[in-house]
């Protein structure tokens, strides 16, 4: 009968790696989508905005296990270059970017247009491009200010990942569950076990970037919140 | 004017694009897809799809999470067959089906009954095992002091079932139930010693496997039912080779031996 130290070590050995590598894939994929849907939204022409929009507008109305099952069953040779096994991970992971993307957009979308429009025509004016202004004055302060409210994003997709059991992926979830399984007594505790699990990847990394990186910017008089 | 025409033209792109990425997999895919048991050979290893909580046809090995059981057994015998390595995916029990056809795994083995609906959609094998039914009730229930005929002896009462299953099929039929379907044993166990069924209906080693853990008794069984494994349509060279171990391992007494191993003395 394994002991509550036990149980950590249980779901941290056989869930931990896939969690944290679904989470950060599906966070960078996101965030590469949703920095060019925010821009797209902000300076684009009349069918850009309305293409990022739709998109967004599409990806933000579908439950992430019903997309998971659309590329992970749905479209069963979607990644017919990788090995059988790798199919249901890279499906999970393509969900979770597409819809982490609809929702990141949204946030660079507000940092973007949170900076003072008075910059880039300041920038204009000293003889910077479209381009060069953008990318060295607007950029690294829509960045910034973006911290805060992207560490949301983050809570929401490490938690999203626990979807991805239903395809057959071992993460915290699926192992608190399977020690449930094994140990009927203890059911309730290992599922306890990963709920504090999961809180302590959450709340920390929300409280250290968004809280802090909130009061420096109020420091440098800059964002709201 | 030149701006739009540009945009637009960006736009055709992209679905343009869009249209030869999801065509051009066809391209390297064959046309004619080979057969499955030689995909199989070729990549090595057999997909075998479960649902691991359901001890003791398959359920996982603490502290090395190694999904064990009965079905596991036979598929190895299976692999050893086809000379390739065993590789299982675990799977919840209702989306088996799906990930089968879709392709994800090669074969079902989770302790699955044969029904009609089940062979419409995927080809089943000859009967690997029978097992009953039954209804349990913990111990302690007042509900039903005896045992019971029939399942409409259950109408007006809770009655939890796995997802998915004939039993909830069978369940369902009745008027007057109220069928609670769970994704697994385990809940299903669970949500009865918590008071949140009356009772459950089960396969029979389901019961023997949790009958220390918790408090329980049967009312009823039901006749003996056929489980088979499960693969696609269309495979016949896979199918026969998984008939024949069946047949063979029956024969040879290796069969005998798994079912002595993970059911012990209980007629299953």
């Amino acid at each position: 009968m394994p002991n509550l130290f036990d149980i950590f070590f249980y779901i941290i050995f056989h869930g931990l790696f896939n969690t944290l590598l679904l989470t950060a894939l599906g966070l960078l994929g996101g965030f590469l989508l949703g920095i060019i849907l925010a821009i797209m939204r902000v300076y684009g022409a009349k069918e850009l905005i309305w293409l990022s929009s739709g998109y967004e507008k599409l990806l933000r109305g579908i439950p992430i296990l019903v997309l998971i099952y659309i590329f992970a069953f749905g479209m069963p040779d979607l990644f017919w270059y990788l090995d059988l096994l790798d199919r249901p991970l890279a499906s999970v992971i393509l969900a979770l970017a597409l819809r982490s993307g609809a929702y990141q957009s949204q946030i660079f979308r507000g940092a973007i247009l949170s900076v003072n429009p008075g910059q880039m025509e300041a920038s204009r004016a000293l003889g910077m491009s479209k381009i060069q202004s953008f990318r060295s004055i607007i950029m690294p302060q829509a960045l910034r200010l973006a911290v805060p409210s992207w560490t949301n994003e983050y809570a929401v997709v490490i938690k999203d990942s626990s979807f991805a059991y239903a395809v057959g992926i071992v993460e915290m979830t699926k192992a608190g569950y399977d020690l449930g399984v094994g140990f009927t007594d203890l059911w309730a505790l290992s599922i306890g076990v990963v709920a504090i699990l999961y809180f302590l990847f959450t709340y920390p990394v929300a409280r250290v970037f968004g809280e802090r990186q909130t009061k420096k910017l109020k420091k440098l008089g800059m964002g709201g919140g | 004017m030149k701006r739009e025409i540009g945009i637009l033209g960006m736009i055709i792109c992209i679905a343009l694009g869009f249209t030869a990425g999801w065509f051009i997999p066809g391209l390297f895919v064959e046309p004619t897809p080979t057969p499955l048991i030689d995909q199989i050979k070729d990549r090595g290893y057999i997909i075998v799809g479960t649902s691991a909580d359901y001890p003791p046809f398959e359920n996982k090995t603490y502290p090395g999470g190694l999904i064990v059981g009965f079905d596991i057994d036979v598929s190895q015998m299976i692999a050893d067959e086809l000379g390739v390595t065993l590789q299982m995916q675990d799977i919840g029990f209702d989306s088996l089906i799906g990930a089968c056809r879709a392709g994800t795994i090669d074969m079902i083995a989770a302790a699955m009954t044969y029904n009609a609906e089940r062979a419409a959609q995927l080809a089943a094998s000859a009967t690997y095992i029978s097992v009953r039914q039954v209804v349990i009730v913990k111990n302690s229930s007042l509900d039903f002091p005896s045992p019971i005929t029939n399942l409409t002896d259950l109408i007006t009462f809770d009655v939890g079932c796995q997802s998915g299953t004939v039993m909830q099929d069978e369940l369902d039929a009745i008027s007057g139930i109220n069928v609670f379907a769970q994704a697994s044993a385990d809940i299903l166990m669970q949500d009865l010693n918590a008071g949140g069924v009356d009772a459950v209906y089960v396969d029979g080693p389901i019961y023997d496997a949790w009958k220390n853990t918790f408090d329980l008794r049967v009312i009823y069984s039901s006749e003996e039912e056929p489980l088979a494994l499960w693969t696609r349509h269309g495979e016949p060279a896979l199918l026969y080779e998984i008939n024949k171990v069946i047949f063979d391992s029956y024969q040879d007494g290796r069969m005998n031996t798994l079912i002595n191993k993970w059911f012990g003395n209980v007629t299953a």
